[in-house]
Protein backbone atom coordinates (compact mmCIF):
# COMPACT_ATOMS: atom_id res chain seq x y z
CA UNK A 1 0.00 0.00 0.00
CA UNK A 2 1.28 3.45 -0.88
CA UNK A 3 2.13 5.97 1.81
CA UNK A 4 -0.70 8.38 2.73
CA UNK A 5 -0.36 11.72 0.99
CA UNK A 6 -1.27 13.77 4.10
CA UNK A 7 1.91 12.58 5.81
CA UNK A 8 4.17 14.07 3.17
CA UNK A 9 7.38 12.40 1.99
CA UNK A 10 9.49 10.66 4.62
CA UNK A 11 12.93 12.11 5.25
CA UNK A 12 15.40 11.88 8.12
CA UNK A 13 15.66 15.31 9.70
CA UNK A 14 19.44 15.65 9.75
CA UNK A 15 19.61 15.31 5.97
CA UNK A 16 17.96 18.69 5.37
CA UNK A 17 20.47 20.39 7.67
CA UNK A 18 23.42 18.78 5.87
CA UNK A 19 22.08 19.67 2.44
CA UNK A 20 21.54 23.30 3.48
CA UNK A 21 25.06 23.49 4.85
CA UNK A 22 26.65 22.21 1.64
CA UNK A 23 24.44 24.33 -0.60
CA UNK A 24 25.39 27.48 1.30
CA UNK A 25 29.11 26.60 1.12
CA UNK A 26 28.89 26.26 -2.69
CA UNK A 27 31.69 23.69 -2.83
CA UNK A 28 31.85 20.35 -4.64
CA UNK A 29 31.40 18.16 -1.64
CA UNK A 30 29.92 14.72 -1.29
CA UNK A 31 27.37 14.52 1.51
CA UNK A 32 27.86 11.25 3.37
CA UNK A 33 24.54 9.76 4.39
CA UNK A 34 23.44 6.48 5.86
CA UNK A 35 19.72 7.05 5.38
CA UNK A 36 18.71 4.97 2.39
CA UNK A 37 15.03 5.27 3.29
CA UNK A 38 14.76 9.04 2.83
CA UNK A 39 12.89 10.46 -0.14
CA UNK A 40 14.76 12.65 -2.63
CA UNK A 41 13.31 16.17 -2.47
CA UNK A 42 13.47 18.94 -5.10
CA UNK A 43 15.93 20.96 -2.98
CA UNK A 44 18.52 18.18 -3.35
CA UNK A 45 18.80 18.55 -7.14
CA UNK A 46 22.39 19.31 -8.15
CA UNK A 47 23.93 17.98 -4.93
CA UNK A 48 26.03 14.83 -4.70
CA UNK A 49 25.33 12.40 -1.87
CA UNK A 50 27.44 9.47 -0.76
CA UNK A 51 24.81 6.84 0.01
CA UNK A 52 25.98 3.99 2.22
CA UNK A 53 25.41 0.53 0.74
CA UNK A 54 26.66 -1.44 3.75
CA UNK A 55 30.27 -1.34 2.63
CA UNK A 56 31.02 2.09 1.25
CA UNK A 57 29.43 5.34 0.18
CA UNK A 58 28.21 5.34 -3.42
CA UNK A 59 28.21 8.82 -5.02
CA UNK A 60 24.72 9.77 -6.18
CA UNK A 61 24.40 12.96 -8.21
CA UNK A 62 20.77 14.05 -7.79
CA UNK A 63 18.89 15.10 -10.92
CA UNK A 64 15.29 16.19 -11.44
CA UNK A 65 14.01 12.84 -12.58
CA UNK A 66 15.12 11.23 -9.30
CA UNK A 67 12.72 13.31 -7.18
CA UNK A 68 10.31 11.10 -5.25
CA UNK A 69 12.58 8.05 -5.30
CA UNK A 70 14.49 6.84 -2.24
CA UNK A 71 18.26 7.28 -1.93
CA UNK A 72 18.75 3.55 -1.46
CA UNK A 73 17.50 2.84 -4.98
CA UNK A 74 20.71 4.31 -6.39
CA UNK A 75 23.20 2.50 -4.18
CA UNK A 76 22.78 -1.26 -4.72
CA UNK A 77 23.91 -3.53 -1.93
CA UNK A 78 24.84 -6.32 -4.32
CA UNK A 79 27.02 -5.91 -7.35
CA UNK A 80 27.17 -7.75 -10.66
CA UNK A 81 30.48 -7.02 -12.37
CA UNK A 82 29.20 -6.88 -15.95
CA UNK A 83 31.01 -6.17 -19.18
CA UNK A 84 31.70 -2.81 -20.79
CA UNK A 85 30.50 -3.80 -24.23
CA UNK A 86 29.70 -0.70 -26.26
CA UNK A 87 28.52 1.30 -23.26
CA UNK A 88 29.57 4.93 -23.09
CA UNK A 89 30.11 7.22 -20.12
CA UNK A 90 29.00 10.84 -20.46
CA UNK A 91 30.27 13.82 -18.54
CA UNK B 1 19.77 -19.09 -30.48
CA UNK B 2 19.57 -17.27 -27.15
CA UNK B 3 22.37 -14.73 -26.70
CA UNK B 4 23.15 -12.78 -23.53
CA UNK B 5 24.06 -9.35 -24.82
CA UNK B 6 26.20 -6.83 -22.90
CA UNK B 7 25.76 -4.01 -25.40
CA UNK B 8 24.04 -0.78 -24.33
CA UNK B 9 20.96 -1.77 -26.34
CA UNK B 10 20.70 -5.57 -26.35
CA UNK B 11 19.65 -5.72 -30.01
CA UNK B 12 22.74 -3.73 -31.05
CA UNK B 13 24.77 -6.92 -30.89
CA UNK B 14 23.72 -7.60 -34.47
CA UNK B 15 25.04 -4.25 -35.73
CA UNK B 16 28.76 -4.90 -35.41
CA UNK B 17 29.24 -7.36 -38.25
CA UNK B 18 31.34 -10.40 -37.50
CA UNK B 19 31.80 -11.42 -33.89
CA UNK B 20 34.72 -13.60 -32.91
CA UNK B 21 35.47 -15.94 -30.04
CA UNK B 22 38.03 -14.84 -27.47
CA UNK B 23 40.95 -16.18 -29.56
CA UNK B 24 39.74 -14.30 -32.60
CA UNK B 25 39.73 -17.56 -34.55
CA UNK B 26 36.10 -18.20 -35.29
CA UNK B 27 33.88 -15.52 -36.83
CA UNK B 28 30.09 -15.52 -36.51
CA UNK B 29 27.47 -13.14 -37.82
CA UNK B 30 24.22 -12.70 -35.88
CA UNK B 31 20.85 -11.69 -37.21
CA UNK B 32 18.70 -10.48 -34.32
CA UNK B 33 15.10 -11.77 -34.37
CA UNK B 34 13.72 -10.29 -31.16
CA UNK B 35 14.62 -9.27 -27.62
CA UNK B 36 13.17 -11.20 -24.68
CA UNK B 37 13.62 -10.78 -20.93
CA UNK B 38 16.00 -13.76 -20.99
CA UNK B 39 18.18 -12.37 -23.79
CA UNK B 40 18.33 -11.80 -27.50
CA UNK B 41 16.96 -14.39 -29.89
CA UNK B 42 19.19 -14.43 -32.96
CA UNK B 43 19.96 -16.53 -35.99
CA UNK B 44 23.60 -17.34 -36.63
CA UNK B 45 24.70 -17.33 -40.23
CA UNK B 46 25.83 -20.80 -41.29
CA UNK B 47 24.14 -22.55 -38.37
CA UNK B 48 20.98 -24.21 -39.58
CA UNK B 49 20.46 -27.31 -37.47
CA UNK B 50 20.22 -28.13 -33.81
CA UNK B 51 23.52 -30.03 -33.62
CA UNK B 52 25.50 -27.12 -35.00
CA UNK B 53 23.72 -24.75 -32.60
CA UNK B 54 24.48 -27.05 -29.66
CA UNK B 55 28.19 -26.83 -30.46
CA UNK B 56 28.04 -23.08 -29.87
CA UNK B 57 26.50 -23.42 -26.42
CA UNK B 58 28.45 -21.34 -23.89
CA UNK B 59 30.58 -19.62 -26.54
CA UNK B 60 31.74 -16.09 -25.73
CA UNK B 61 31.49 -13.61 -28.57
CA UNK B 62 33.62 -10.48 -28.84
CA UNK B 63 33.58 -7.36 -30.97
CA UNK B 64 36.83 -5.86 -32.19
CA UNK B 65 37.31 -2.38 -30.67
CA UNK B 66 37.89 -0.98 -34.16
CA UNK B 67 34.36 -1.93 -35.22
CA UNK B 68 32.77 0.43 -32.69
CA UNK B 69 31.88 3.89 -34.03
CA UNK B 70 33.74 6.93 -32.72
CA UNK B 71 32.29 8.33 -29.50
CA UNK B 72 30.67 11.76 -29.51
CA UNK B 73 32.50 14.66 -27.82
CA UNK B 74 32.13 14.28 -24.08
CA UNK B 75 31.44 10.55 -24.41
CA UNK B 76 33.90 7.79 -23.65
CA UNK B 77 33.62 4.05 -24.09
CA UNK B 78 33.80 2.17 -20.80
CA UNK B 79 36.56 0.04 -22.29
CA UNK B 80 38.62 3.12 -23.15
CA UNK B 81 38.39 4.48 -19.62
CA UNK B 82 39.40 1.23 -17.95
CA UNK B 83 43.15 1.13 -17.44
CA UNK B 84 43.74 4.89 -17.39
CA UNK B 85 46.08 6.19 -14.70
CA UNK B 86 44.44 8.53 -12.20
CA UNK B 87 46.31 11.69 -11.24
CA UNK B 88 45.37 14.35 -8.72
CA UNK B 89 45.44 18.06 -9.55
CA UNK B 90 49.08 18.31 -8.46
CA UNK B 91 50.14 15.65 -10.97
CA UNK B 92 50.70 12.81 -8.52
CA UNK B 93 49.44 9.41 -9.61
CA UNK B 94 47.28 7.87 -6.91
CA UNK B 95 45.55 5.00 -8.68
CA UNK B 96 44.17 3.39 -11.79
CA UNK B 97 40.69 3.24 -13.30
CA UNK B 98 39.53 -0.37 -13.15
CA UNK B 99 36.00 0.10 -14.44
CA UNK B 100 32.95 2.28 -14.86
CA UNK B 101 29.70 1.72 -13.00
CA UNK B 102 26.27 3.24 -13.37
CA UNK B 103 23.64 2.52 -10.76
CA UNK B 104 21.10 4.94 -12.22
CA UNK B 105 22.54 8.15 -10.81
CA UNK B 106 25.27 8.95 -13.32
CA UNK B 107 28.48 7.24 -14.37
CA UNK B 108 31.06 6.47 -11.70
CA UNK B 109 34.75 5.79 -12.23
CA UNK B 110 35.97 2.90 -10.12
CA UNK B 111 39.56 3.69 -9.13
CA UNK B 112 41.92 1.25 -7.43
CA UNK B 113 44.23 3.19 -5.15
CA UNK B 114 47.96 2.53 -5.25
CA UNK B 115 49.12 -0.14 -2.85
CA UNK B 116 45.71 -1.19 -1.57
CA UNK B 117 43.05 -3.59 -2.82
CA UNK B 118 40.05 -1.40 -2.15
CA UNK B 119 38.52 0.76 -4.83
CA UNK B 120 36.88 4.17 -4.66
CA UNK B 121 33.99 5.43 -6.78
CA UNK B 122 34.28 8.93 -8.23
CA UNK B 123 31.39 10.70 -10.02
CA UNK B 124 32.24 11.07 -13.70
CA UNK B 125 31.45 14.78 -14.01
CA UNK B 126 33.38 17.92 -14.93
CA UNK B 127 33.54 18.88 -11.27
CA UNK B 128 35.17 15.67 -10.07
CA UNK B 129 36.97 14.54 -13.26
CA UNK B 130 38.05 17.78 -14.96
CA UNK B 131 40.27 16.16 -17.60
CA UNK B 132 40.25 12.89 -19.52
CA UNK B 133 43.12 12.20 -21.92
CA UNK B 134 42.67 8.79 -23.54
CA UNK B 135 45.72 9.12 -25.80
CA UNK B 136 47.98 9.96 -22.84
CA UNK B 137 46.30 7.25 -20.77
CA UNK B 138 45.38 9.46 -17.84
CA UNK B 139 42.52 11.16 -16.03
CA UNK B 140 42.80 14.12 -13.68
CA UNK B 141 40.59 13.69 -10.63
CA UNK B 142 39.68 16.20 -7.93
CA UNK B 143 41.34 13.97 -5.36
CA UNK B 144 40.96 13.50 -2.44
CA UNK B 145 37.20 13.76 -2.64
CA UNK B 146 35.81 16.39 -0.32
CA UNK B 147 33.23 15.14 2.10
CA UNK B 148 30.77 17.44 3.76
CA UNK B 149 31.47 16.27 7.27
CA UNK B 150 34.75 15.13 8.75
CA UNK B 151 33.41 13.70 11.96
CA UNK B 152 31.65 10.49 10.98
CA UNK B 153 30.91 9.65 14.60
CA UNK B 154 28.64 12.66 14.71
CA UNK B 155 26.75 11.30 11.73
CA UNK B 156 26.24 7.96 13.43
CA UNK B 157 24.83 9.65 16.50
CA UNK B 158 22.37 11.60 14.43
CA UNK B 159 21.36 8.49 12.59
CA UNK B 160 20.35 6.58 15.71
Amino acid sequence: MARSVWKGPFIDGYLLKKADKVRSSGRNEIIKIWTRRSTILPQFVGLTFGVYNGQKHIPVNVTEDMIGHKFGEFAPTRNFPGHGGDKKARR
Amino acid sequence: MLVHSFTELPEAIGDYGELTDCDGGRALRLKVQRVTPKGVIARVTGVSDRTAADALKGAELWVDRGQLPDAEPGEFYYEDLAGLKAFDRDGAQFGEVVGVENYGAGDLLEIRLNGVRRTELVPFSEAFVPEVDISAGKVIVAWPLEFEIANEAKDSDENE
